[in-house]
């Protein structure tokens, strides 16, 4: 019999669990198809069949389900995520999709598998989360549970990679299981430092290097295409890259203790942690507020971080990328913080 | 302590609620377009809209010398549950020195719940504050149940007469005391009203629209562009999905809104769990107004409101599995009355017309 294939679309929180995902359909013998890197095409495609109202992270999901369904799989893995702490959630718009995704995309052949997702942490890991996964491949619990230990073991040494500072796009342009187990083994036995890290960098110029925290959704800061490859061009202009990412969870949970009311997003939440941590770090020289058009969680977040920024008198800015962002504009942009950055360091 | 709240549906409610407790309250300005644009100055360019018209009332409230505000809280995922600490830090960084109470649910922080509601208390005994709440409950109902008369009898009638009839009506309500006289102001009110029933046409001549989407929009007449009144001109009635004592009931009462548990069941065909604000429970509506027998369904929404564009997303579905005309208005600063003027008539056009070849 033809292995039935399950479609995971490249986009939203694909960047974060994606090695998950990748073992454990691999663990329960089943062909995991990936949607293509996002292109002119496919946002386009998502652009014209969503609300032109809608956020861009959204507009961009819709694109790479489309695509999916163009490749003839039989199944789209689009779980609900609801839940990964207790008493915070997720965007509405996210908790949604798969409604979204099922009432707005009539033409749609392949299946929808939305399991929804309540864990207590960023471990999704439990039977509970994947009932529906498992029912519809008729997976005995016990075979299901084993695999889903296997993924999350996996996943943990993805993460731990993250933590040391990786970056997420160090991996995810790999979509073969056996590349990305090479990859993640060859960093774990890695001499040299990740590049956020790293002492001894070069830049163009000779100029001094200087750090920046790029706060914003992995959904924003993965998104090559989406972000016009942001992160590797300030890499090229000599910029140390930090990210949410990297911040320790007890770090972030420090900071989330202070407020007396921490907002109720789960990414949201993380990024305020992390985006607090880089203000009071002096190794930080400024702060890039990554986020896309029609966010509402960010609305929120970006208002807080301003006046926080001036509190700490921290370097900050804020980036707005859309499906028609220019590419010069956000070079002229980041071009011009970076200048001042190092014409305040040398001041100092 | 001078208080003073967010304008919105009938402010008389909160005002007296506060002032019968004892409070020295300030009533918040309506919203016009010197307090829209000032909200729009001081807010994020993208929050959503109703969190500038509330920036704009609370900058306007500061001239008056107010120093506390009320307003309710809210966990989520919805962005009305974070309202009041964005605005906390607007205005400080704006260098008001003014407090921000919010009212949140005593599950989240239950110290602060309780230091709330016994500052609100006053010097008021805990029976008294039952009476209080009690009264208001009763004046809620009784504007409500006037409102509803009036969207249904102003598409048959002279806007101007009917419209004095509700302004007249609300002006007596503030000046209540107790229970009794609610009722008596509220049977003085709908005999009046009484005698305009015989303008009601017969049972299928009738055309009615229901009004579904985010509780602001719906219920603030004053940033919605009057779109009860521009649907009632076209001799259609009217009727929302929201009313303030369904708001009460669900916050205050839980237990009395098993009717809306239903319509909220009723939903989850298209939105299957809850996802902030009150999206699922407008799709229940719109599926509730149908089997009414209602003609058409009018959704608002403010601009990037994050539940309701979901429902949107949805709605299309919606309106061709149960064959019911839908139409989706996005409120925010920019919305300009002949748009949404010529938007509603296109669509009350389209039903009649609809309805008329039917009959052919």
């Amino acid at each position: 019999m033809r292995k039935r294939k399950i479609g995971i679309p490249r986009a939203l929180l694909y960047y974060y669990y994606f090695p998950f995902w990748l073992r454990l359909f691999d663990e329960l013998n089943l062909e995991s198809v990936i949607s293509d890197n996002t292109s002119r095409e496919l946002l386009d495609k998502g652009v014209k069949k969503s609300l032109s109202e809608i956020c861009v992270p959204i507009k961009v999901m819709i694109g790479h389900v489309l695509n999916l369904d163009q490749k003839n799989v039989d199944y789209i893995f689009l779980p609900r995520f609801h839940s990964i702490r207790k008493d915070v959630v997720f965007c509405p718009k996210i908790i949604g999709l798969p409604d979204m995704v099922k009432h707005s995309l009539p033409g749609l052949e392949a299946e929808i598998i939305a399991d929804q997702i309540d864990s207590k942490s960023d471990d999704i890991a439990q039977f509970a989360n994947h009932q529906q996964l498992a029912e519809t491949f008729s997976i005995p619990k016990k075979e299901m549970k084993k695999a889903l230990r296997e993924a999350s073991s996996f996943w943990q040494r993805y993460r731990n990679l993250l933590y040391q500072g990786y970056l997420i796009n160090d991996f995810s342009r790999l979509d073969d299981l056996e590349g990305l187990e090479k990859l993640i083994s060859k960093f774990e036995n890695e001499k040299q430092l990740p590049q956020s890290q790293r002492k001894d960098i070069v830049t163009p110029e000779n100029e001094e290097v200087v750090d920046i925290a790029v706060i914003g959704y992995v959904y924003n800061f993965s998104d090559q295409y989406l972000n016009m490859d942001i992160l590797n061009k300030l890499k090229e202009m000599g910029v140390r890259v930090h990210t949410f990412s990297m911040v320790a969870v007890e770090i972030i949970e420090k900071e989330l203790a202070k407020p007396r009311k921490p907002m109720f997003w789960e990414f949201t939440n993380k990024l305020y942690g992390a985006a607090e941590h880089y203000f009071k770090n002096d190794q930080i020289d400024g702060v890039i507020h990554l986020t896309a058009f029609g966010c509402g969680p960010d609305s929120i977040l970006g208002q807080i971080l301003d006046v926080d920024a001036k509190e700490y008198d921290k370097a900050f800015m804020t980036l707005r990328i859309d499906e028609q962002t220019g590419e010069s504009h956000i070079i002229t942009r980041i071009e011009a913080f970076i200048d001042l950055l190092r014409l305040k360091k040398e001041n100092k | 302590m001078r208080l003073s709240f967010p304008y919105m549906g009938p402010t008389i409610v909160y005002k007296k609620l506060l002032e019968l407790l004892g409070h020295d309250v300030v009533m918040p300005p309506r919203p016009n377009k010197e307090i829209i644009d000032l909200g729009v100055k001081y807010s994020p360019e993208f929050a959503c809209f109703p969190f500038k018209v509330i920036t704009g009332i609370y900058l306007k409230l500061m001239e008056k010398g107010v120093d506390t505000l009320i307003t309710s809280g809210g966990h989520g995922p919805c962005r009305a549950g974070y309202y009041g600490e964005v605005h906390k830090k607007i205005l400080q960084d704006l260098g008001y020195d003014v407090e921000i109470i919010v009212i949140d649910s005593p599950h989240d922080d239950y110290k602060y719940f309780y230091e709330v509601v016994k500052r609100l208390k006053g010097n008021s005994s805990w029976l008294q504050v039952a009476r209080v709440i009690k009264t208001v409950y009763q004046l809620t109902k009784a504007l409500d149940q006037i409102e509803k008369k009036i969207e249904i009898l102003r598409a048959y009638n002279d806007q101007g007469t009917i419209n004095k009839l509700w302004i007249k009506a609300q002006e007596e309500f503030h000046q209540i005391q107790t229970t009794a006289e609610i009722k008596e102001i509220k049977n003085k009110y709908l005999n009046k009203l009484a005698e305009f029933e015989d303008s009601i046409p017969a049972a299928d001549e009738r055309y009615r629209i229901g009004i579904i989407g985010e509780i602001y929009v719906v219920l603030e007449q004053s940033i919605n562009n009057q779109i009860e009144e521009k649907v009632n001109r076209f001799g259609f009635e009217v009727e929302r999905s929201q009313y303030l004592t369904d708001w009460i009931r669900e916050n205050i009462f839980p237990f009395t809104g098993k009717d809306l548990e239903k319509i909220k069941e009723k939903g989850e065909e298209f939105i299957e769990v809850g996802i902030g604000g009150h999206a699922q429970s407008n799709m229940g509506h719109a599926i509730d107004f149908k089997e009414k027998g209602f003609n058409g369904i009018i959704h608002l929404k403010p601009f990037g409101c994050l539940p309701e564009l979901v429902s949107q997303s949805v709605a299309d579905d919606l309106s061709e599995k149960y064959e019911i005309p839908v139409l989706s208005i996005t409120i925010d600063e920019q919305t300009a009355d002949a748009n949404v003027l010529t938007r509603v008539e296109a669509f009350l056009d389209m039903i009649k017309e609809k309805d008329y070849r039917e009959v052919l």
